[in-house]
């Protein structure tokens, strides 16, 4: 049995949401327990006979993939065995499907989670004193690596592991899942929703090479099998005419050919009155409206759609009637990209990146323009010497890199997993950065000239997997302290870090208060069967998202 | 297996005598060969610029490559306090790249285009190594064969997963045609989102080509056309040409005679379907 940690955060008002596992909790700011809410077991029995959930990821019109990664431990299930006893193990894994994504609507009136493996997204009520009403579960086509929600909180934008973006309403609306969006709409209308590019079932019940196409007299008689075997198929699929789409309503915005990584709204505020589009603020960062000549009464803020992908991309797209229309791209990352952080007050020009490189990146957005790269390796790498074993678990992801990794490797490999940015008391901007396996948090400061100037490094008695913001000068941080070499420490992952002033206790720096939330000593749930290597596995996979350069 | 490595090792004493001798005479496709099918998702090992103000258009193009003495315009770059800005920038060309054959494959398009536009660039891309190779060679044949009529100086070719890395060549607006001759079709619905026309890839076309620039495609495939004349047609940014314009396009004759499937496809008495879009000004935001 193993203690999982806490792996998610996220701050609504005095309310703190905490994924441990598949579960949620939530507490009050001074951690005492408010709810749970528990995956439904019930679906994982379910999804073994075909209801109606399971049927709504595999497109039944498709043939079965071959050879698909057996990730999805459910889907392995009700395949029956593929792999032999590796897709046993990886049953026993995916039994509860961890929470992987956390989102609180900025209203805070709703909560939305993804659970990994069965590409579900889930849709909660939050009645704004801790307490979650389930909503909606809704599984995509493919796996959400990221969420974002547009600035009027009605729609959710959902970036995949397939490169597409989709948009579904927060709230479902009320006309029941019998009336699908159709299959095949490619609606010529230049409606918000963009045509899904699936051709429909009818397209599949003709092979689409003909005689004419096909010239080797293998192929001819492939193609002669390919026909009687559709044409065998089509009895079947009128009875049940259900499509590959999911039954909720849904819209392709757009797609990278690239897994995505993250994906954030940003809205420019701009005048209607001048001719160029100024940007409310100027460039400084600080509010001067009697120095702007222009009257800017009608102001209109437009949203744009920012997304990362595994390809070193990070690509401006126009918000959502027009999200065909892409503005640009921020090029320069020389390894994948995994997080974006749009600069909070009034700075929404300034957007930071990080990934597997060893910067961080400041852009311009808008415009496309490199402002500055920040180094985080040579911090990560200070972090790492302090850091007595060194990590022992490089476990299963890291290896195949080559290169020395962790302790003693001379060569850091830097994976950002949060960039969390603040404004401070004061006009001080506070970027938060934490990188996988690396006990610290890394604390930089985004200057007026939008340089990234590092602050300080606080250290952690373990990795942290999230970090969130109590209020100014208040983290809170969820610190796997069981996979990162504490030994038995595991009761209390979740820590709250209190900057303290130079002057008072002596020096400046951070102090470490490590809470225990009140439904601790109950928590049977939060234990799992599941070795070290395996919970490793799940809670980290940023590394992963590197491309092996070194091999043939 | 001593058949197929013999066969490798003609394949590789060829082309490594193309490279040596001064060659003036056409690669020959045999000593190129290479399965039609390459997966545009797997990484491959590919070499692409981070961005198009880093590309290096030099080596394609030697001849309209303009010899400067100093390059300000990046110079805005901020040292930062961790770290000097890197950018060296390569050298400039006094033209850009403006017509594009997405897989062009042995680069019969390109070499049917070049002469009857010897004022645009016009660039080959192609997923396949050897493939790639081989264009490669004919145009440095074909450039020395027509030395004195410097013809065939504006066709380059560069191996590259296009429906990745697109933006990484080719900037905003750059581009007035794109060609898509005979593409993979991909016949099995589970490959469908291989292909190379799709509404999301569509976006990236429409970002490269400015407005008024046109998509060419053809195909022996009947279902393949109807897929791309749908998608092209469902997406806000592109319009479909009418049959007349279409036919008095002189690119679309080229199309339809000088690509080797083309050729093929005459051989066999398929058929050969056309359609052209045109990129739509994007509307107000």
């Amino acid at each position: 049995m193993m203690a999982i940690p806490y792996h998610l955060l996220e701050v609504c008002g005095s309310i703190i949401f905490a994924a441990r596992g598949s579960d949620i909790h939530s507490f009050t700011s001074t951690f005492e327990h408010i709810s749970t809410w528990e995956y439904p077991v019930k679906q994982r029995e379910a999804s073994c006979a075909p209801s109606p959930a399971a049927q709504e990821s595999p497109a039944p019109e498709e043939p079965p993939a071959k050879r698909r990664k057996v990730q999805d431990g459910q889907e392995s299930t009700s395949k029956g065995q593929v792999n032999g006893p590796k897709a046993t193990q990886e049953k026993v894994v995916n039994e509860r499907p961890f929470i992987q994504g956390l989102y609180v609507t900025t209203d805070g009136h709703h909560l939305v989670a993804i659970t990994g493996s069965d590409k579900t997204i889930w849709v909660f009520e939050h009645d704004g004193a801790g307490n979650l009403k389930q909503l909606s579960q809704r599984t995509m086509p493919k796996r959400p690596c990221a969420l974002a929600l547009t600035a009027d909180n009605r729609t959710i934008l959902s970036a995949d592991k397939f490169g597409d973006v989709y948009a579904l309403p927060l709230i479902p609306s009320n006309s029941p899942s019998t009336s699908p969006l159709p299959p095949q709409n490619f609606n010529r209308s230049r409606s918000s929703l963009t045509p899904t590019p699936s051709p429909g079932p009818a397209a599949a019940l003709k092979p689409q090479a003909n005689e004419l196409t096909v010239h080797t007299k293998r192929n001819l008689i492939a193609l002669e099998n390919q026909k009687k075997s559709l044409s065998r198929k089509s009895a079947e699929q009128q009875s049940q005419s259900s499509g590959a789409t999911p039954s909720f309503e849904h819209a392709l915005l757009l797609g990278h050919v690239s897994m995505l990584t993250a994906i954030c709204v940003a809205t420019l505020t701009t005048t209607t009155t001048t001719t160029s589009s100024s940007i409310s603020l100027s460039n400084d960062g600080q509010q001067q409206p009697q120095q702007q000549p222009e009257t800017r009464t009608p102001t209109t803020a437009k949203e744009y759609i920012l997304t990362a992908d595994r390809d070193e991309h990070i690509r401006v797209s126009r918000g959502m009637p027009q999200s065909h229309v892409i503005e640009g791209f921020c090029l320069g990352h020389d390894e994948f990209v995994s997080r974006l952080c749009v600069a909070p007050g009034g700075r929404e020009r300034v957007l930071i990146s990080g990934g597997g490189d060893d910067d961080l990146f400041v852009w311009d957005w808008p415009a496309g323009r490199l402002l500055c790269r920040a180094g985080l390796a040579g911090h990560v790498k200070d972090a790492m010497v302090l850091v007595p074993s060194g990590g022992d678990g490089d476990g299963g992801d890291g290896n195949g890199n080559g290169d020395g990794q962790g302790a003693g490797g001379k060569q850091v490999k830097v994976a950002v997993t949060k960039l969390l940015a603040s404004r401070w008391t004061g006009c001080e901007t506070v970027v938060f950065v934490a990188c996988e396996r690396v006990p610290a948090i890394f604390c930089y400061n985004l200057l007026d000239d939008n340089t990234l100037r590092h602050r300080e490094t606080v250290g952690l008695p373990g990795n942290p997997l999230d970090v969130e913001l109590l209020g100014a000068g208040r983290l809170l941080v969820a610190v796997d302290s069981v996979t990162s070499g504490e030994g038995s420490s595991a009761a209390s992952s979740l820590m709250v870090l209190d900057q303290q002033q130079a002057g008072s206790e002596g020096e400046a720096g951070w102090r470490h208060t490590p809470v225990v939330p009140t439904n601790e000593s109950a928590g049977g749930a939060a234990d799992i069967n599941l070795s070290t290597e395996e919970l490793q596995k799940i809670l980290y996979t940023t590394e992963s998202l590197r491309k092996m350069t070194d091999s043939d | 297996m001593g058949g197929a490595k013999n066969k490798r090792q003609k394949r590789e004493d060829y082309r490594a005598a193309m490279r040596e001798e001064g060659v003036t005479e056409l690669p020959r496709k045999k000593f190129y060969r290479q399965r039609a099918h390459a997966n545009p998702f797997s990484d491959h090992q590919l070499v692409y610029p981070p961005s198009p103000d880093q590309m290096d258009w030099s080596s394609l193009y030697p001849d309209y490559v303009v010899e400067e003495a100093k390059d300000n315009e990046m110079a805005g770059l901020d040292a930062t306090p961790e770290r000097a800005p890197m950018t060296t920038k390569p050298k400039r060309l006094s033209k850009e790249v403006e017509v594009a054959d997405i897989g062009c494959g042995f680069g019969g398009l390109l070499v049917g285009l070049a002469p009857t536009m010897p004022d645009t660039l016009i660039l080959g891309l192609e997923i396949r190594v050897s493939v790639t190779e081989f264009v490669e060679d004919r145009i440095k044949a074909l450039r020395a064969k027509h030395h004195e009529a410097k013809l065939y100086r504006n066709v380059g070719v560069l191996r590259a997963n296009t429906m990745k890395f697109l933006p990484n060549f080719f900037r905003k607006g750059q581009l007035t045609k794109i060609f898509i001759c005979f593409p993979d079709p991909h016949f099995k619905a589970r490959k469908h989102k291989q292909r190379i026309v799709s509404t999301t890839l569509n976006s990236e076309y429409a970002y490269v080509m400015r407005p008024g620039g046109i998509v060419y495609t053809i195909t022996d495939v009947p279902d393949l056309h109807e897929w791309m004349v749908q998608h092209f047609e469902a997406h806000p940014s592109f319009e479909r040409i009418s049959e007349g314009e279409q036919e008095a396009d002189p690119c679309v004759e080229i199309m339809r005679t000088e690509t080797e499937e083309s050729k093929k496809v005459e051989r066999h008495k398929g058929q050969k379907l056309v359609a052209l879009f045109r990129r739509l000004e994007d509307p107000a935001w």
